[in-house]
Formats: C-alpha cells, sequence, structure tokens
C-alpha cells in the first residue's frame, strides 16, 4: 500500500463551482445561461449554442446515471493509485442531458459483474482536506 | 465532386526507414539526419534541392518527460537549422502524419516548395513511457486524473469495451490482429519485432493492464525515424522510382469536447466517417474502388474501427472476419490489412508503416510482398482524431 497522496485537482476560474460542490459531496455540472445545456467539462463557449459568455451556473444533479462503458484498471500510473488497483472506472451518461457523460471509480469493488446500461449513483473520495472527488456506485434495483 | 485541386498532382519518389529499435544509440536528431539524407540520396536528389521540410512532431507520451526538440521530438524548424539548408516551406503542424502529408501536398501544388521531405521520428523516453508523477491536476487533467481516468490506454479501453459489449466479442479476440501484425512485422529487416513473431498462447498469457486491453494490444515504444520524400506530378515522371501519387487526404478532425481521453466508440466512428467521405469526395473514388487498406494498429481495437470504416466489413463484423481468417497475410483471397506490420509489430511509428506500405507496393518496390495493386489507403491514428491518405499507381 501506499500514502502517497491521489492528484488533487486545483480549481481553476472555470471549475470553481465544480470542486466548491465535490467538496459537499455534491455533483454540480455547468449550465448554460442561454441555452440551459451542461457541459462538462465546462468550457469558454457553450458546446451547444455557442454562446462565447455562457454565464455559466453550478447546478445540482441528480447524480443517476447508466453505464455506457468500463475498463479494469490495473495498472497505477498515477501517484497514489497503488493502493486501489484493480479498479474499474465507468464511463456514465447523467440522466439530465443525453450525451452527458461523467467518468469515475465505481466503488462496489473490481468483483462486479457489468452490463451496459446498469445504474449507477455518484458518489464521492474524500482524497485531501476540503477535496472530494465523483465516484459511482451501483444502483440495485 | 468537389473542387479538390490537388488531387494526384503530387507523388512521392523517395523514402528511407531507420531500424526501429528499442533505444538508439544514436540521438533522434542525429538519426533523423541520417533517415532523410537517406530518403534523398533514395529518390536521387541532392540535399541542398530540398526546398521544404514538414513533419508531425506529436511526442505522444503522457508521462512526466522533458520533451525536448532534437531528443524525443524532431520539428521541421530543428531539421532545417541542422540540415544546413534554407527551406522555402517549413512547418509542423499539430495531429497525426495524414495532416504532414497534407500540408507537404498543399505546399507543392502552391508552388511555395518544389520538393518536401516528410518524416516522422519517434522516441522512447527514459523511464514509464505514461506513468506520471503530478500532485496537482491543472486545466484539462483535472477533469480525469483525480478519479484516475489517465492516458490513451483507458481510453482505448473504454471505446474497445463498449464495442465488445454492443457487438458480443469474445475476450482474447484481438490476438488475431496482434499475431498477424507481429507475423508481418517480423518478417520486416527494420522492425522491432524482426524474427519474433508472437503466438496466440503468448498473447492470451500476457499481462492484461485495462481490460480488456492486454499489454499486447499496445504497440512497443522505439526510436525509430521515418522519411519520404514528395514533390509534383510533373518533376516526378523525371526520377529515379515509379512515382506514387497522393490521390486525397482527409487529415484531422476537431474531437468532440470531452474530458481528456475520452473518446466514447459512437464519436469515433461518426467523425470516422466523415473523414472517410472527404477522403472519397477529394480523391474522387469510392471505398469499394480501393484495392489495398492498411489499417492502423497503435492499439489492436483500432484495426476492427478502421476496417469498418473503410467498408471491409458492415460495422460490428469486424472482429469475425478476423476471427475467420479475413486478413490473413498469407492466406489467398484475404484483404491483407496488416501487410505493413503496423505498429504493432513495427513498433511505435505512428501510421508510418501503413503509409510505408503503400508507398512499396505501388511503386513496386516491395519485393517478395509485391501485389498487383493499383490504390492504397492508409489509415491513421483514432479515427476521430488521425485521418487517411489515398494514394495511387497512377494519376488519374
Amino acid at each position: 500500500m501506499t500514502t502517497t497522496p491521489r492528484p488533487v485537482p486545483v480549481p481553476d476560474a472555470l471549475s470553481a463551482g465544480y470542486w466548491e460542490a465535490a467538496a459537499r459531496h455534491e455533483l454540480a455540472m455547468a449550465r448554460c445561461g442561454t441555452c440551459e445545456a451542461y457541459s462538462h467539462p465546462p468550457d469558454i463557449v457553450c458546446a451547444k449554442c455557442g454562446s462565447i459568455d455562457p454565464q455559466f451556473r453550478f447546478e445540482a444533479l441528480s447524480g443517476r446515471g447508466a453505464i455506457r462503458s468500463w475498463t479494469m484498471v490495473r495498472q497505477a500510473l498515477l501517484p497514489g493509485f497503488a493502493g486501489d488497483v484493480p479498479f474499474l472506472l465507468v464511463d456514465v451518461e447523467l440522466e439530465e442531458q443525453a450525451g452527458l457523460r461523467l467518468t469515475g471509480r465505481l466503488l462496489d469493488g473490481p468483483d462486479v459483474s457489468l452490463k451496459t446500461g446498469m445504474g449507477v449513483i455518484v458518489d464521492f473520495e474524500d482524497i485531501a482536506d476540503g477535496v472530494a472527488v465523483p465516484a459511482f456506485r451501483l444502483v440495485h434495483a | 465532386m468537389s473542387g479538390f485541386a490537388a488531387r494526384n498532382k503530387v507523388a512521392i519518389v523517395g523514402y528511407a526507414q531507420s531500424d526501429i529499435v528499442r533505444r538508439s544509440d544514436q540521438t533522434l536528431g542525429a538519426l533523423t539526419i541520417q533517415t532523410v539524407r537517406d530518403a534523398i540520396a533514395d529518390a536521387g536528389l541532392e540535399v541542398q534541392q530540398v526546398d521544404g521540410f514538414v513533419t508531425t512532431p506529436l511526442f505522444p507520451s503522457f508521462g512526466s518527460h522533458v520533451a525536448e526538440d532534437g531528443i524525443s521530438f524532431v520539428t521541421a524548424r530543428w531539421l532545417s537549422q541542422h540540415m544546413g539548408v534554407m527551406p522555402r516551406y517549413m512547418e509542423s503542424p499539430q495531429g497525426q502524419l495524414p495532416s504532414g502529408v497534407a500540408l507537404a501536398v498543399n505546399a507543392i501544388v502552391a508552388g511555395a516548395a518544389d520538393y518536401v521531405v516528410v518524416h516522422r521520428a519517434l522516441h522512447n523516453p527514459q523511464g514509464s513511457y505514461h506513468g506520471n508523477t503530478s500532485a496537482e491536476a491543472r486545466g484539462a487533467d483535472q477533469w480525469g486524473m483525480p478519479q484516475g481516468h489517465f492516458g490513451p490506454i483507458t481510453a482505448i479501453a473504454l471505446a474497445y469495451n463498449e464495442y465488445v459489449q454492443r457487438y458480443g466479442v469474445p475476450d482474447g479476440a484481438l490476438a488475431d490482429v496482434v499475431v498477424e501484425s507481429r507475423k508481418n512485422g517480423a518478417r520486416l529487416p527494420w522492425s522491432y519485432w524482426h524474427g519474433k513473431p508472437l503466438g496466440k498462447d503468448a498473447y492470451l498469457g500476457a499481462t492484461p493492464i485495462n481490460d480488456p486491453i492486454r499489454m499486447l494490444d499496445c504497440d512497443i515504444p522505439v526510436d525509430g525515424v521515418t522519411a519520404f520524400v514528395l514533390t509534383s506530378a510533373e518533376r516526378a515522371r523525371d526520377l529515379r522510382h515509379r512515382p506514387v501519387h497522393v490521390a486525397g487526404y482527409a487529415d484531422m478532425l476537431p474531437v468532440n469536447r470531452r474530458i481528456a481521453s475520452h473518446w466514447p466508440y459512437d464519436e469515433i466512428m461518426d467523425l470516422g466517417a466523415i473523414s472517410m467521405q472527404r477522403l472519397c469526395d477529394r480523391a474522387g473514388v469510392g471505398l469499394s474502388e480501393i484495392d489495398y487498406v492498411q489499417a492502423y494498429d497503435g492499439f489492436a481495437p483500432l484495426v476492427y474501427f478502421w476496417m469498418e470504416l473503410a467498408g471491409l466489413c458492415p460495422r460490428g463484423e469486424a472482429h469475425q472476419m478476423v476471427a475467420e481468417g479475413g486478413i490473413d497475410s498469407d492466406r489467398a483471397g484475404a484483404v491483407p490489412i496488416l501487410a505493413s506490420g503496423g505498429a504493432l509489430g513495427n513498433g511505435r511509428m505512428h501510421g508510418t508503416p501503413q503509409m510505408l506500405e503503400c508507398y512499396l507496393q505501388l511503386s513496386r518496390r516491395a519485393a517478395e510482398r509485391q501485389r498487383d495493386v493499383s490504390l492504397g489507403l492508409a489509415c491513421q491514428g483514432v479515427p476521430n482524431m488521425g485521418g487517411a491518405i489515398l494514394y495511387s499507381a497512377e494519376a488519374f
């Protein structure tokens, strides 16, 4: 096992609202003030309407979504993950908007059997003081 | 068709391929100069006749390496400075090899340069290729690294798993792709894997790293350089080798905006289809007229993706075609899309094996591999951000 910390996200002007919400264990994504579309990651320009002044506000999402893909990560290419491998990284389409995807570690462990379309809900990993990173858990019907 | 003015106006007239090794005794810059000189000599030209240099200098590592021109990559500017020539045209675009070929073609058609060297130099740095020691994730990195979503292997694994789940691909199916690349690469004297074909059992027994991706689904990092000399079709007629024309190209597309290294399968294929349509429009040919396809295989699943985009089989069926021996270069009637040995069979040469194989075949310089083919398609990269070039033995 390692005690090396995982890479800590450094908030910037575009991402501060996302990480502030994550620290409260809340998934909030940038929503365009003009067309209401979510953009992830938030960018200078709204991905949907093209506004160059999208006035993004960070709005809470349900955190629910469906698994679109996954991979079993067995190699720790980043610091702080040596004790976590192998882990499942899931690619999740969030229910609020078609094509809105978020990836995260599946906290149910590496031994679960996955299928495309399975339901998940967001959870958070506290990786440093005041820093939490989105992850997922399976929703059991 | 489109008003594409460059169709068959430019030809490849010579090439050189360095030995591909794990770590070269020469610095990459020196190896590049040597290879470029060899390519110019192969074309029957003098160094001073070359007035254009183009390369795609991408150093595709996500690791914590200091990237330095002349050592980890070689730009057109570095090459010009060190070749002792004053080129009229010198560009090092973003993107992959097709972007470099496209710029060289455009420069020659425009009269901005007469003889352009396009090279690709790739380097294997000391230490872990993609291993990254960053304690902080800033900018684009903050959206993936903190949750362990990092690097191209993860990206390909996610995309390929979508394909696997949708089309019911059996575990281990990619063995046939990797074994085919390694078989063909083992026959090439310059290949890192020369004389070292891979058995299917060895593939299946190798380390899984990002299921469903195994270590051997990824090309091995190497030091190596490939260089080509391009000129106008008119000038090419008077040179020593049979010219191979650039019939059309499709260079880099803008990937959908997502977090880094996240390319959903449908987005890869949708953008890839746009590329192929663009290529066909520019060349004025249909996919069915192309009689030689070389698929890119930097990661083994990309072979399936390119096969389907090139129209060799319907979507979702490439794995079946491969399993049935459909790409076996030793089987009559098969489509030998990995005859170049690709990246899996040569080392991480980023699309130059596919370009080289098309050139060698169409210039009739492929020796024992020679086939009677006339239109060669060289694919490169992940289809949503790579590209493809169509080469022709005859101008049309």
